[in-house]
């Protein structure tokens, strides 16, 4: 019987997870988890901005309950949000428990009025709370939101390793402003060139065969910036001095 | 504090004046609002169906106690028939303690993964009280001054697209600068040929940037 009661709706594409390559030392319990246990295809890159991306709009964050406690991590935490804000359409924050370490038989964990008043804040920011008291339990809770993100045709479909002429233009397009890991990739994989890129029109349209929201897999909001970006005029005199000093006097010689 | 099955989905709006909570009456004499008098002001107000916390016109607290949890598969109901009702905000306070922690993991998964709302878990009403406190305070504070919406001001894109254009291969600051300022944009600089790219930084350069852009 159980030969016959699978659906074949229900076969679906294997989960894909981007890790941020700092996670290895940091969480190597629920990456192998993620691979080990979930099935999940687990593609180790240099995020930078976030943690973990589960699909093509949403970022997640692990942070350790102690880093939440006091305001000692205030400046950064709040700023690794706000960027993710900017570049990313939805955020989760997975609070984890701290391991105990040898020797101790229990974490007292004493809740501060901070820790009240960073879900507080976070909670009126529209970021996503979800909490998990050990790694293996962060992993199931990452391939849970990934599951939902899937429901929702919103996963990561694109091959994540890329190599070559790729690699360089996927460098191009993380360069943009504000443009998280996975847009960039998609951009990667839909455009045959930079060129093709660089002359497709924000959203669909007659009169060009490409657009970037559909490229990218990104906001129609988000896919006006990068058409912005790729069209602004460059001012020398807004580059600061300590940029682009040597270029400017040699550029300045040449002319 | 278990929920009646056949307790009514309040209907309308409540209005809840500024800095103010306003409390399901079955909360009256609770250890939640012993803590919560004197921190901010309470009102009890009856017929609040499924809701215990108003705390604005668009946000509210359901809350799930250990005993609850232990109880079995109502407060789901609760919760559904909640998410069904209501446009507004749900917040849900859970009683996460050693006897209600095996259910947790199960009531998160349901509470924001399925019904996408928020959760959040206490280990008693001390603590919630807490928590509704600084719920109350943020909700009453200017939007600007949550760090986590604060924009980022608005940066020059020079520097930007400095880097972006050293990301060609062969391409370094000093050309870059000098692409910029010859081409000026992006998208002019993707658009333009061999020859006219020959006479800024030279054959080879040119050809290899050319070949990095067009295919």
């Amino acid at each position: 019987a159980a030969l016959f009661s699978r659906d074949p709706l229900e076969i679906k594409p294997s989960l894909c997870i981007l890790v941020d390559s700092r996670e290895i030392s940091s969480g190597a319990e629920v990456i192998s988890s993620l691979k080990a246990v979930h099935g999940v295809k687990v593609q180790v890159c240099s995020l930078s901005s976030s943690d973990y991306v589960v699909s093509n709009r949403m970022a997640v964050e692990r942070k350790l309950q102690s880093e939440l406690l006091n305001s000692v991590n205030r400046n950064k935490v709040t700023q690794r949000i706000q960027r993710l804000q900017s570049m990313f359409e939805r955020i989760c924050v997975i609070v984890e428990k701290d391991r105990i370490k040898t020797g101790e038989t229990s974490r007292f964990f004493q809740r501060t009025q901070y820790y009240d008043s960073v879900l507080s804040a976070l909670v009126q920011a529209g970021v996503r709370i979800l909490f998990s008291s050990c790694q293996e339990e962060t992993a199931s809770l990452l391939k849970d939101l990934a599951l939902v993100e899937q429901r929702k045709n919103a996963a990561i479909c694109v091959p994540t390793e890329v190599e070559g002429r790729k690699r360089e233009a996927l460098n191009f397009y993380l360069s943009i402003p504000n443009l998280g890991y996975l847009a960039a990739l998609n951009m990667c994989h839909y455009f045959g060139s930079v060129k093709k890129m660089a002359n497709s029109f924000p959203f669909v349209s007659y009169s060009s065969p490409l657009d970037i929201a559909t490229g990218a897999q990104v906001s129609p909001q988000k896919a006006e910036e990068i058409y912005r970006y790729l069209h602004y005029g460059f001012d020398v005199q807004m580059l600061p001095e300590n940029l682009g000093a040597k270029g400017r006097s040699n550029a300045a010689a040449r002319s | 504090m278990t929920t009646k099955a056949n307790f009514p989905v309040t209907a309308g709006s409540i209005v809840v004046p500024y800095g103010h909570v306003i409390g399901n009456e079955k909360w009256r004499g609770s250890e939640i609002a012993q803590r919560l008098q004197g921190k901010i002001r309470l009102i009890f107000e009856d017929g609040l169906g499924l809701v215990d916390f108003h705390l604005s016109n668009r946000t509210c607290i359901l809350y799930i106690s250990e005993a609850d949890l232990v109880a079995g598969d109502e407060f789901k109901r609760r919760l559904v028939r909640f998410r069904n009702a209501r446009s507004l905000g749900g917040i849900v306070i859970v009683e996460r303690t050693q006897i209600s922690d095996q259910y947790f993991l199960a009531v998160q998964k349901l509470v924001v993964l399925e019904l996408g709302m928020v959760l959040l878990p206490v280990a008693n009403q001390g603590e919630a009280s807490q928590l509704i406190t600084q719920l109350v305070r943020e909700q009453s504070k200017d939007h600007n001054s949550n760090p986590f919406l604060r924009k980022q001001c608005s940066q020059l894109a020079e520097p930007s697209l400095f880097r972006t254009v050293q990301q060609i291969p062969g391409v370094g600051k000093t050309k870059a600068l000098l692409l910029l300022q010859q081409f000026g944009s992006i998208h002019r600089l993707c658009n333009a040929s061999v020859k006219e790219l020959e006479l800024v930084v030279g054959q080879t350069v040119a050809q290899q940037i050319y070949s990095f852009l067009c295919s």
